[in-house]
């Protein structure tokens, strides 16, 4: 019985240092709903910080065009990325037309992207952290391997 | 527990003094009168602070814009705009032509620029704070401006109108103030 629980409280720990891991970064969100009949709806959440591990999986043959396109505007989306997490949260960005409306938005650490128009609904979150360190892996995939 | 109540207010007012500035927004609004179009941006300017200096790219290097063919060579830019802010207020320039009015004027510390299309029923509005302007011109070579140092001085200069643009089919308007989202 004193086994038993010692392994139930070893699983517990692992899951719950699995889980803080896991969302240590935030998590991505992307939603697609299709408004008409039959259209598709999609939710799903991962945790952003399989975002640099998926990266380390493509091979960097397949990264090199968009490593060296990259290198010339790392500063800027370095200064970009390093500003974005600095300020406060808030609207950036807002275009209504009159059938559509995108609004883009700085909340707890991410970029939150809000679409909507006469064919669907759109709803992405990225956390910028994650982001910064997927967008970093890339550029240096033309590095020394 | 007066001395702690005394301890608390002085820990207060310390806090309130110490505590960081509010975070100042670059904002854009573009308002399509007739196609019914929205466009609203809202730059925190601590985050073009940021970019700016980082952009390399065409006639913006290292936080300033070369101003092409613009040629200043004889001209000390930085003494000029000195000699202006010394100046009282007035109206500098006012042309009137037919259709077209244009208006330049030193007004409460800030230059003012009017002008006014008849013909196309537009009317531009831009104001610049002096240290906005000064801080354009402080730029070491004579053909730039130095658009970091400005970021920088709107960022002191607090809240301002700085342009507005409006016409039959739309108004545009530029502003800095310390909320993070526009009206």
């Amino acid at each position: 019985m004193l086994l038993l629980g010692k392994i139930g409280i070893g699983l517990m720990g692992t899951v719950l240092v699995g889980g803080a891991i896991a969302s240590s970064e935030g998590f991505i969100h992307v939603k697609v709903n299709e408004k008409q009949t039959n259209g598709t709806h999609i939710s799903l959440i991962v945790p952003a910080v399989i975002m640099p591990m998926a990266v380390e999986f493509i091979p960097r043959h397949h990264l090199r065009d968009a490593s060296a396109n990259l290198q010339q505007f790392m500063p800027i989306i370095d200064a970009a990325m390093s500003g974005l997490a600095d300020c406060p949260d808030g609207p950036l960005v807002e275009v209504l037309d009159s059938d559509s409306h995108v609004t883009v938005v700085k909340s707890g650490g991410s970029i939150v992207l809000d679409a909507d128009d006469p064919d669907e609904t759109v709803h992405v979150a990225v956390p910028l952290r994650a982001t910064q360190r997927a967008i970093d892996m890339i550029a240096e995939a033309n590095g020394p391997s | 527990m007066k001395t702690a109540l005394s301890a608390l207010a002085l820990l207060f007012v310390t806090t309130a003094v110490v505590a960081a500035p509010p975070e100042h927004y670059l904002h854009v609004k573009v308002d399509g009168t007739n196609t019914k179009e929205l466009v609203r941006v809202n730059i925190p300017l601590s985050l073009a602070e940021k970019v700016i200096p980082a952009i390399n790219s065409g006639q913006l290097r290292d936080g300033k814009v070369q101003m092409g063919n613009f040629r200043c060579d004889s001209v000390d830019l930085q003494a000029i705009i000195n000699a202006v802010k010394a100046a009282p207020d007035g109206e500098f320039v006012t042309v009137q032509e037919p259709g077209t009015n244009v208006r330049v004027a030193k007004e409460r510390g800030q230059m003012i620029v009017h002008v006014t299309d008849k013909d196309n029923g537009q009317k531009v509005d831009v104001t610049i704070p002096w240290q906005v302007a000064e801080a354009l011109a402080s730029a070491t070579h004579q053909r730039e401006l130095n658009l970091e140092a400005a970021i920088q001085a709107l960022d002191r200069a607090g809240d301002a109108t700085l342009v507005t643009v409006t016409d039959n089919d739309e108004t545009v308007r530029v502003w800095i103030d310390s909320r993070n989202s526009s009206d």
